[in-house]
This record gives structure tokens, C-alpha cells and sequence, in this order.
């Protein structure tokens, strides 16, 4: 056996340094989840980012990986890594919640391919984690099982609707959590919580035995501590699934060897039109920093404009919109009481919305596609944007619950993410910064169709040459 | 004030999805419906008569990196 890892620091370990200290010989299994547990048991009552803990069974896990790899068995790309997921993602007779009051008991008969595809990779599942309801939310409230708290300042948002995923990450709970991405549900909490989120493109991750919200724009993907954990976990959890007929049959590349530290020569867009309309000044000074640092490290930065992205927002609003009010219209019928304050009324909403404008809006869609690339990505290899271009929120000016007025700052939070879902693009989101009030700032960048490679190999370039992914909140 | 938008739609959405109004923030939503309905009205006319939802697909295929 080689040197063993530090005790101290074996929460810190990222995902891809724990399973790889782990494949060396240098870290026990057991060793990480009990430090995982302990940070949990030390800390969720302020965070509240679990709603499951197994800890027996991820201990038993543990050892048996330890058992295993001492008596000189191959293991998995992921073993020895403890992982928590969103509580969406179905495993046959265990509750998966929803995030629901409607849904508290509800025992799925599948398990999630995705869960399959991290279990024989050998990930260690250690439970599930707080949501907003039904993922409907930006900002990590929930009415059900409580708010989810910043780990940065208890008192502001986590972003959602992946609050626990970001949340646990950011704590040192775990090394990676699935998230699901509707309108920008991984890449938010990432951002808000100062950890690193993939939405892969449209496609390219199977979404059998996932909680549905809008079949249109519903993704899969991870909340973790640096692009090389998002790209081996990618890796395992990418390409075609026969139990989800809509899965891309796109080969799955080998995204870490396209993580060169490299952007030298890559060409950055800046979109002067939208993404920045009415941002706050410290995220803007975070951005400009960001962009610096790619353009020190070889980058080739220019500023552009996109017409298409007027029409693109507009009818972005609308298709998750009508499809998660569809979906959600028995319950809205019989009992709608059942949600919370904020969800009924966004719900309601949908109903409004009239069929051919949904029609018109998904019809669009490949043109909008093949127009934004022509004017953002044909002469360019990736869009750089704020993930969030507002401050972090805090939860009281953020919760519709407690006064209606707040509708609009709730709205406005997934502005910069939504465009990326209904084009369907590969999009990373990394810490690049803090605000003035010592909240995290997030750098989205945002690549062609399956493209993920390249989105990835400027994520890890940028984490190479600055240090924001590694700052940890004190809890 | 309530934009003229909200009561109506209340009632068209009773009547086609047999959805009451939950609470005072629902409205709340609707009213916003108003600065939407602008957005959209900018773009009547874009919409050409042979598009349909499943040319998105191929798009992101056609829009992949090229030689990828």
C-alpha cells in the first residue's frame, strides 16, 4: 500500500482524487464515507441538504470495496467515491420523494439507468437529497421538507431545483451528486453554491427512471467539485439507453484525455446581447476576471451580438412551462393544496399558455438552434456567460410563499440558464469568483451539440489556472 | 392594480383544464403573463408553415463540431 491520505483531509478529496487514491491503494473506502458521515452528522441540521441517509448499507459498500480491492480485484472508474443524489432519481423499493408532499411514499418498482450505470462503476450511494418540489424551482425552497441552506451564508439561496446536490458538494458531504437540469437545476446550485455542474446536451443521458418535468428540456447530469470529476462521471453515465427511446446514439468519447489544460488558440464568445442585461456589478467584475484568465492562459476572447436570443428566451419560458403543467394536471385538479404556495401558482400558470404558441415554440426550436450557432458558435468554439448575472438571493427575498411581490427576483434567476435547455447545448458551470457580500459567482460556458469535450477541456484549463473550485465553505 | 388579463384567463383556464386558481400568488403569475404576451407578440410572423418540433434533432446533429 502506498501513503495512506491524510485523515484530515479525506472530505476535501474531490471525486476523480478519491477514486483514484483509492485504485492506487492509498485511501480506504470506509475511511472517506466515515468522514463523509461525520461532515453530515456535523453539519445538515444547519445545511438540511439530506432527506435520506444510508449508512449502514454505504459503510457495508465501503468494506466490501475495501474486501475487494485488497484481495487484488479490478475496480470500477468510481469506486471509493461516496455519492449522493438528488431524491428523483428511482431505485426499485426505495422511496423517492420528489421533493413532494404528493409523492412523500412513493416506492418506484424501476431503477434509474443512470443509478445503474454510477453502481457498476462502482460509486458508493450513500441516500438522497433535498430538492425543490417536483424540481420546479430555482431557488431551493421547499415547503415539504424544509429550506435548503447555503453552506457559504445559511441565510441565501442554494439554487435549485438541485438545492442538496449543490449544497452537499459545496459541505464536503460527498464528492458528487446527480442533479437534473430543466432550466438550469444543476447549473444554479452549482454556481450558488461554488461547485462545478454539467448539463450535457439534449440526449446524451438516458433519463429512464428519472422523475419527469418537461420531457422537451429535462437532462441528467452531475454537481461535483471540478470538470475532470464531471467528465469521468459523464463518461459512465452517457450514451444510448434502449430504455429510454429519446437517448442519442452519439459515441461516448473518453472525455478525460480531452483535458489538455489547453485553451491556447480556443475562440470565446461573449454575447453583449441578453446574458448580461441588467447584471450586478460584482458579478460582472467576476466575469471580466474569468475572461482574463482564459484570454492569459491562450484564449481568444470577442465580444458578439445574438439577435436569435430574443425569440429564444421568449419561447424558452413557455415549453417547460405547458409540459410541467400537463404532466401535473390531476393533482392540480384534486388537490392542489398538496403544493406549495409557489409551485401551484407557477403550475397554474401553464394552463394559459395557448397550444400553438407550445407548437410554434417547439417547431422553432431546430431553426432557433442552427441560428444561434450561426451567429455565437460558427467562427467560435464555445459561449461564455454569468451563469447567474444577479447576486446570490437571499431566501427571504426570494420566497413567493411568504409574499407574492417576490415573484419577479424569483423569476429572474434562471434567466442565463434557460436559453441553453431549449437550444439543447452542452453547458459547464464553474466557480470563478465571490460577490460583495462573499457569495459565489459562476462562469457558464456553453459549447455545440455534443460537444461536451471541448466544454469540458476549458472548465479544467480555467480550474488549472485559478483556484476557486477549491475554496470550501466554513461551516 | 390587476392587469384586465387575469380574471379572464382564470376562467378560461377553469373551463378548458377544470383547474381552479390556488392562491392569491397565482395571480400573481398571471398579471406577468402580460410582459410575455408582448414577447411573443414580437415574433408572430417567424414561424415558417413546414417546420416541426422533430427538425430539432437533426439540428443538433447538423450543429455538431466540425469533423466530430
Amino acid at each position: 500500500m502506498n501513503a495512506p491520505v491524510a485523515a484530515s483531509d479525506l472530505a476535501d478529496l474531490s471525486m476523480t482524487e478519491a477514486a483514484d487514491a483509492f485504485a492506487r491503494g492509498e485511501l480506504r473506502a470506509e475511511a472517506l464515507v466515515r468522514a463523509c458521515l461525520a461532515r453530515i452528522e456535523a453539519h445538515d441540521g444547519k445545511v438540511n441538504a439530506v432527506i435520506r441517509l444510508d449508512r449502514e448499507a454505504a459503510l457495508a459498500a465501503a468494506a466490501a470495496q475495501d474486501k475487494a480491492r485488497a484481495a487484488g480485484e479490478a475496480c470500477g472508474p468510481l469506486a471509493g467515491a461516496p455519492m449522493m443524489h438528488k431524491d428523483m432519481y428511482y431505485r426499485a423499493g426505495k422511496v423517492s420523494s420528489c421533493g413532494s408532499k404528493i409523492r412523500r411514499d412513493f416506492v418506484p418498482q424501476v431503477t434509474a439507468t443512470v443509478l445503474e450505470r454510477l453502481d457498476a462503476a462502482g460509486a458508493i450511494d450513500m441516500g438522497t437529497l433535498n430538492m425543490a418540489e417536483f424540481a420546479q424551482n430555482p431557488t431551493g425552497h421547499n415547503a415539504h421538507f424544509g429550506h435548503c441552506h447555503n453552506p457559504w451564508n445559511l441565510d441565501y439561496c442554494t439554487g435549485g431545483s438541485s438545492s442538496g446536490s449543490g449544497a452537499g458538494v459545496a459541505a464536503r458531504f460527498f464528492t458528487a451528486a446527480l442533479g437534473s437540469d430543466t432550466g438550469g437545476s444543476i447549473r444554479l446550485p452549482a454556481t450558488l453554491c461554488g461547485v462545478t455542474g454539467l448539463k450535457a446536451t439534449q440526449t446524451r443521458v438516458s433519463r429512464h427512471g428519472v422523475m419527469p418535468l418537461s420531457f422537451s428540456c429535462d437532462n441528467v447530469g452531475p454537481l461535483v467539485r471540478t470538470a475532470r470529476d464531471a467528465a469521468r462521471f459523464l463518461r459512465v453515465t452517457a450514451g444510448q439507453d434502449p430504455k429510454d427511446p429519446t437517448s442519442a446514439a452519439e459515441p461516448v468519447p473518453d472525455y478525460e484525455a480531452a483535458l489538455t489544460g489547453s485553451v491556447r488558440g480556443m475562440r470565446i464568445a461573449v454575447c453583449e446581447t441578453y446574458f448580461l442585461d441588467g447584471a450586478d456589478a460584482p458579478v460582472v467584475a467576476a466575469f471580466e476576471q474569468a475572461l482574463a484568465a482564459l484570454r492569459e492562459a491562450g484564449a481568444v476572447v470577442t465580444r458578439i451580438k445574438a439577435p436569435s436570443l430574443a425569440a429564444i428566451a421568449a419561447y424558452t419560458a413557455l415549453v417547460s412551462r405547458v409540459e410541467g403543467a400537463a404532466i401535473h394536471a390531476n393533482w392540480m385538479r384534486e388537490h392542489p393544496g398538496d403544493y406549495a404556495i409557489h409551485l401551484s401558482a407557477r403550475l397554474f400558470g401553464g394552463y394559459a399558455i395557448p397550444g400553438h404558441l407550445y407548437v410554434e415554440a417547439l417547431s422553432r426550436r431546430g431553426a432557433l438552434l442552427k441560428q444561434f450557432v450561426a451567429e455565437a458558435l460558427t467562427g467560435h468554439d464555445l459561449v461564455a456567460t454569468p451563469t447567474l448575472r444577479i447576486r446570490v438571493p437571499t431566501l427571504a427575498e426570494t420566497d413567493i410563499d411568504a409574499d407574492p411581490a417576490n415573484w419577479h427576483r424569483f423569476m429572474a434567476v434562471s434567466a442565463n440558464t434557460r436559453p441553453f435547455n431549449y437550444l439543447g447545448l452542452p453547458t459547464l458551470s464553474v466557480p470563478c469568483g465571490f460577490d460583495d457580500r462573499g457569495l459565489p459567482v459562476g462562469l457558464q460556458l456553453a459549447g455545440r451539440p455534443f460537444a461536451e469535450a471541448t466544454v469540458l477541456r476549458a472548465g479544467d484549463a480555467f480550474q488549472r489556472a485559478t483556484d476557486w473550485h477549491r475554496r470550501a465553505p466554513a461551516l | 392594480m390587476e392587469p384586465d388579463l387575469v380574471v379572464p384567463t382564470m376562467e378560461a383556464i377553469r373551463r378548458w383544464s377544470g383547474v381552479a386558481v390556488p392562491n392569491a400568488a397565482a395571480r400573481h403569475g398571471l398579471a406577468d403573463h402580460a410582459a410575455l404576451i408582448a414577447e411573443l407578440e414580437a415574433l408572430r410572423g417567424s414561424m415558417v408553415f413546414e417546420e416541426e418540433p422533430s427538425h430539432f434533432e437533426a439540428a443538433l446533429r447538423a450543429c455538431k463540431e466540425p469533423g466530430q
